[in-house]
């Protein structure tokens, strides 16, 4: 019973699938002395694409085979203050087109050595939250049971923008799903499905390969 | 030192009451954050800036459902600072006054006088959204140097952040109300010389 026990939270706590489509408008490639820049969308009124979010896909396409160079969102931001907030940012590329044509913004660009730009869009939703843990505290000690789960859900877009051409060269989509649980016998266990990091890392790798050509 | 059963009792009641007290008064929230500086053409004029004692000292309180008092935020001096950061970036020079008196003495161009209208504060549990959301009305006034109206229009900003499980409700607040802030700035710096008043006395120098 002892050796199927950490089986049983390795097979729960992977209960994620995800899932990745990509659609390639155009040709892309890069220069080692070019970058690339993520940005989140936050002009949605009901939600907007977490900043930790963008800072992991960032990251992960600047680790391992055919790393980038990816400029920090704040950075970003903040240094072509005020082209890029919620309110101002381009949402077409002929937005981004006229917004080249002001000298600071094409400036800034070409000093930051942006060619490619990414749009990620989308946000985690939690659903189907089931059952009760109850906990109580005695003088003999404390003690919960019970047994909770919820689903969580994670749809990102990614819009690859050629800063070079003013054209969008495609679209990655991911979509990931897991169920998380906390099964509570004295002690809560928290088997957390680890969804919005694997989009991260699915998304991550695959933007990786789209802007390196692959 | 020995202390009677009845004495600890008192101060352990006293505790108590303390905390559950200040549990249940109003939170205060000191908005604080920083602002870069805008990548604008700058205007050939010299601006004096009047930053008065209602805008400098400005808090909004938000009231609970049963009217006590919930929240008091106060972004005063935020608003100075974004208008420091600001305000040089699209003006040749810029200097600070204490009253409109004083800045027309001064012999500048031309006058700022900037002034908040009205404040709004959403909450996730009042709303049933997963976001706090800060609106912010200003009244900004644009004088000559010698006090004569140019412009007086209003500038809507709104900022939001979303809730997290280890964010406070006043570190929410904090993070709306400077996302509100940076809009202010953004809208004002790009918007200025399009004020249809501001463009034709830009246009009549």
């Amino acid at each position: 019973m002892k050796a199927l026990l950490p089986l049983l939270v390795v097979l729960l706590a992977s209960c994620t699938s995800t899932t990745v489509d990509e659609f390639r408008q155009g040709a892309t490639g890069i220069n080692s002395d070019e970058s690339v820049v993520i940005l989140g969308r936050r002009h949605s009124s009901d939600y907007e694409t977490r900043a930790e979010f963008v800072d992991c896909v960032g990251e992960r396409m600047t680790t391992g085979n055919d790393a980038l160079s990816v400029i920090p969102e704040k950075q970003f931001v903040d240094a072509m203050f005020p082209w890029f907030e919620p309110r101002t940012a381009p949402l077409r590329t002929r937005d981004l087109e006229r917004l080249m044509s002001e000298p600071v913004v094409a400036d800034k660009m070409a000093e930051f050595g942006v060619r490619y730009m990414v749009w990620l869009d989308g946000f985690t939703e939690t659903s189907g939250r089931t059952g009760t843990i109850s906990c109580t505290v005695g003088p003999g000690g404390a003690g919960c049971f019970g047994f909770g789960s919820w689903e969580d859900d994670s749809t990102f877009d990614a819009r690859v923008w050629d800063v070079a051409s003013l054209q969008n060269v495609g679209t990655i989509s991911t979509d990931a799903t897991g169920q998380s649980y906390v099964p509570a016998l004295v002690i809560p266990i928290p088997l957390i499905a680890r969804v919005e990091a694997n989009a991260c890392i699915r998304l991550g790798d695959q933007l990786k390969q789209f802007v390196n050509g692959e | 030192m020995s202390y009677s059963i009845q004495s600890i009792a008192k101060a352990l009641c006293a505790s108590v009451c303390a905390l559950v007290l200040a549990s249940c008064g109003v939170s205060k929230v000191v908005i604080e954050g920083s602002y870069p500086t805008p990548n604008v053409a700058k205007l050939p004029l010299t601006l004096a800036v009047v930053y008065d004692e209602p805008l400098r000292s400005f808090s909004y309180i938000e009231y609970s459902e049963t009217g006590a008092e919930e929240f008091n935020i106060a972004s005063g001096e935020s608003h100075v600072a974004l208008f420091d950061a600001v305000l040089p970036a699209m003006f040749q020079s810029v200097v600070q006054v204490a009253s409109l008196e004083d800045a027309e003495a001064l012999g500048v161009d031309a006058i700022f006088v900037p002034a908040i209208d009205e404040f709004q504060l959403a909450l996730p549990y009042k709303t049933k959204l997963d976001v706090y959301e800060v609106w912010i009305r200003y009244n900004l006034r644009f004088l000559t140097g010698d006090g004569a109206p140019i412009a007086d229009w209003v500038l809507t900003s709104y900022g939001k952040t979303p809730t997290e499980s280890m964010r406070t409700a006043d570190s929410a607040i904090n993070d709306a109300a400077v996302v509100a802030l940076r809009d202010l700035a953004s809208s004002f710096s790009l918007s200025f010389a399009q004020v249809p008043e501001v463009r034709d006395w830009l246009a009549s120098r």
